[in-house]
């Protein structure tokens, strides 16, 4: 009978334990970029801490989504995603934040949709000897891979990884209360880059709107596991306009995420 | 008695119908001596052809390799060389198989010129030198790498607090165990693993990294395994052959496995 009681409990405490699926994953990685997001789940939403992690977990518009705070840059952001998708099992993700102008018509509260979010920190330099000096405009690319499960090689993404298109028609219709929306291309990379000729450089070499530390590899590991993605980013620091970092920027990314979830009709089963 | 005849198919199929819903109950964590984490087949294949009871697990794009080397339990995880499959080929590997230690190897390019070819370094401590921050320039100013400050990594922890830090820590005593391999070409010695999805050939980039970073060598993914660890709350310990083949790495690794209590 005690082994049947014990047993029993097990049943339970893996029961109660486990996470119950949600449609959609918010992200976000500092706590003003996720505050309103949280706040719109009501007075008490409910919140799991796994591991280093919080997520909250309630209603926003037609679906349940699971809200999570992943810290900043690719360690944080691997890793919280990774967890998420396995506890989780979201049929969408949105990665949303704050990030710096890489584009002179950009200003500060205009959000970017990523049409394509790619990683931009990886590099390989030509030789140079000694009292050669450093010249990042001359580094070449390295693009982020994946391995394909299908023919076992690994395959390289120099364009970065495209945004749900279901998800990017529904935001480019979605209010921002605080500035303009456009479809662009994100870049991430753990780098503040102020130098103006770097960041046209960026622009010219890979596309890049607005430049951040999350959403390229967050991109990759939704793509990993067939997950569809949209990441959103307002323009917090605009270095072509000497605006300076201004991180209550945030809320508009929040509360444009809020009307987008209203905005984006139930997903499918399928 | 009771339990065998009457609750025993009962809890099993409840349990079977929970682990066939999505997200309810996946297979239970079953915890390793040792991970080890390496860039490629190449690496990983010395370890794998090692492996007594092997199974291979494949989640999204990733494998890991179970099974026993030297009769201690063992994950095999393949990081691809760069930091972000590394850190989700940790994550998954410490989810699934929670390990004791993880153990990174592979090859390195040295930073400090007192380092030779086939000269293996062991983690005193990893540093992730991907971090920057470049002081404002206008246009026409040009860009200069060897003014750019350091962007220190932050580390989530529980209770929504980040933390920033300069480096990983290794884990002392399996630092010590390390320190008594034999390299099959070289010198064993203590230093910086220094990791960044870069190759740097600039030789005073390379002395500005070691100025502001303090590393010995460099390599892809080393540190970002180690912050992954650190984030998860799991010891770790890196070794890397510079300038050497991932056969000597394997090496260095199976003497580890051999030598881990």
């Amino acid at each position: 009978m005690k082994t049947l009681v014990t047993l029993l409990l097990l049943f339970l405490a893996l029961a109660a334990r486990a996470a119950e699926p949600v449609d959609i994953l918010v992200q976000g990685a500092e706590k003003l970029e996720v505050e309103d997001l949280v706040a719109s789940l009501g007075p008490k939403p409910e919140k799991l801490a796994i591991g280093p992690f919080s997520f909250w977990v309630g209603r926003i518009g037609p679906h349940r989504v699971a809200i999570s705070l992943t810290g900043q840059a690719l360690i944080d952001c691997t890793a919280a995603t990774v967890i998420a998708i396995e506890e989780f099992h979201p049929r969408l993700i949105v990665y949303q934040g704050t990030s710096g102008a890489q584009a002179p018509y950009l200003s500060l509260h205009d959000i970017i949709v990523g049409r394509r979010s790619i990683d931009y920190g990886n590099m390989i330099t030509p030789v140079r000897g000694a009292g050669a000096g450093s010249d990042a405009l001359a580094w070449t690319p390295v693009p982020q891979q994946l391995r394909d499960p299908a023919t076992g090689q690994l395959v390289a993404y120099p364009h970065g990884f495209a945004g749900d298109a279901a998800a990017l028609d529904v935001a480019l219709r979605t209010r921002n209360p605080m500035g303009r929306v456009f479809a662009g291309v994100i870049g991430s990379a753990h780098e503040v880059n102020l130098e103006l000729d770097r960041v046209r450089w960026s622009r010219e070499t890979f596309g890049m709107d607005v430049e951040e530390m999350e959403s390229a590899h967050v991109a990759a590991i939704a793509h990993a596991f067939g997950i569809r993605y949209i990441s959103f980013r307002v323009v917090s620091d605009a270095p072509y306009e000497g605006v300076p970092f201004y991180p209550l920027a945030a809320r508009a990314t929040g509360l444009f995420t809020i009307n987008f979830l209203h905005n984006l009709p139930p997903l499918s089963t399928h | 008695m009771f339990f065998n005849t009457l609750f025993r198919p009962i809890f099993a199929a409840a349990l079977l119908l929970l682990a066939a819903i999505p997200g309810v109950i996946g297979a239970p964590p079953e915890s390793v001596d040792l991970l080890f984490v390496a860039a490629s087949d190449a690496a990983l294949q010395p370890l794998v052809q090692r492996l007594s009871e092997p199974q291979t697990e494949r989640i999204a794009t990733w494998t890991l390799w179970t099974g026993k080397i030297a009769g201690k339990s063992v994950v095999l995880a393949r990081s691809e060389g760069d930091p972000l499959n590394a850190v989700a080929a940790t994550t998954l590997a410490i989810r699934h198989h929670p390990p004791r230690l993880i153990f990174i190897f592979g090859t390195a390019r040295a930073h400090d010129p007192s380092l030779h070819a086939g000269d293996a370094v062991v983690s005193a401590s990893f540093v992730a030198f991907d971090g920057i921050e470049s002081p404002r320039a206008e246009i026409g100013e040009g860009s200069h790498p060897l003014n750019w400050g350091v962007l220190p990594h932050l580390l989530m922890t529980p209770g929504e607090k980040e933390v920033a830090v300069d480096s990983f820590p290794a884990d002392a005593i399996a630092r010590e165990l390390a320190l008594a391999l034999k390299p099959p070409h070289g010198r064993i010695v203590a230093g910086v693993l220094g990791s960044a999805y870069q190759t740097n050939r600039e030789a005073d980039r390379v002395a500005w990294i070691r100025e502001h970073f303090h590393t010995s060598c460099e390599d892809t993914e080393s540190a970002h395994v180690a912050g992954c660890a650190a984030l998860l709350g799991v010891p770790a310990i890196g070794v890397r052959v510079i300038d050497g083949t991932e056969a000597d790495a394997a090496a260095l690794a199976l003497q580890f496995a051999e030598a881990w209590k």
